[in-house]
């Protein structure tokens, strides 16, 4: 969707950002570090606005760097987000952050959004989670993901033709994978 | 997500005479250093590199249908139209909603 998005985008004021969440990151992954992907992104294509280089500068307290506190980095977010730039940002199976950290993620986006109508928002997860994102964006339009029997057929041929041991295969074997395994998923 | 070409180092506008405080003339003509340690200090993570591995592995046949629907259109319309801004995709696990080009 990220590449879809880039395509249609070329030749205008359109940036697209993307965040993916991990079941196995939830440390670097705080509300704070995913917000701080996000703003990476937007400034990491051109030059680097006074306000955060401001921001930068003003971190440094005579024993290093303070990183960005929550509050902050939302404050940095809505001035960076500025008409007349379209900003979409694509966040990839939320479900798999901390619930701490996808409350605060949700609530900051929130945040940005009412000030920042240039802002917009893909988020991907599985269905458990629309009851929190319903929390704070109650009218999110939803689409249903599932593969159809032409997806299925489409990997499944690619599956099969990068297997690692074709001479176990026979040409009735794969027709009989072809047949079954979509027949199969669609009853699922 | 961002192309390689699209990343722009090389700033020249980081030009910085301290000459009058501590005769220390400072001329930074070449990439713009603190800009790298900015985007570092912003955040660690590096969503563009999962971004690579996503694309490496996708089938680009598979899910077209979803960018097809009038759901991701409207959400998706660059011209200028301000219908509701937040699209969620759902679906369960391994059914390919990362893998949607």
């Amino acid at each position: 969707m990220i590449d879809s998005l880039c395509y249609q985008a070329e030749g205008r004021d359109v940036a697209v950002v993307g965040l993916y969440c991990d079941f196995l990151a939830h440390q670097e992954q705080s509300t704070t570090g995913m917000l701080g992907a996000i703003l990476k992104q937007l400034v990491s294509r051109g030059g680097v606005p006074e306000h955060i280089r401001e921001a930068f500068r003003g971190a440094e307290n005579g024993f290093g760097r303070r990183g960005l506190r929550l509050p902050d980095m939302v404050e940095i977010l809505k001035k960076t987000i500025t008409l007349p730039q379209q900003v979409f940002v694509c966040i990839d199976a939320l479900d798999e952050s901390a619930p701490k950290n996808r409350w605060g993620l949700l609530k900051s986006l929130q945040e940005i959004i009412r000030v920042s109508p240039n802002m917009r928002i893909l988020l991907t997860g599985r269905p458990h989670i629309d009851n929190e994102i319903v929390e704070f964006f109650s009218k999110a339009v939803r689409i249903a993901v599932s593969p159809t029997q032409d997806d299925i057929k489409s990997y499944l041929e690619m599956r099969l033709n990068s297997d690692t041991t074709p001479k176990v295969m026979d040409d009735e074997l794969r027709r009989h994978i072809m047949r079954i395994i979509p027949e199969k998923i669609s009853e699922m | 997500m961002l192309s390689g070409s699209q990343q722009v180092t090389g700033n020249i506008n980081s030009f910085n005479t301290l000459a009058s405080h501590n005769n220390i003339i400072n001329i930074t003509a070449g990439p713009d250093l603190e800009k790298d340690q900015i985007l570092q200090w912003l955040s660690q993570l590096e969503p563009q590199q999962r971004h690579e591995g996503v694309r490496a592995d996708r089938l680009d046949s598979v899910g077209n249908w979803v960018l097809e629907t009038n759901e991701f259109r409207q959400w998706c319309d660059m011209g200028g139209g301000w219908g509701e801004p937040v699209l969620f995709c759902y679906g369960n696990p391994g059914v390919g909603k990362t893998y949607l080009r």
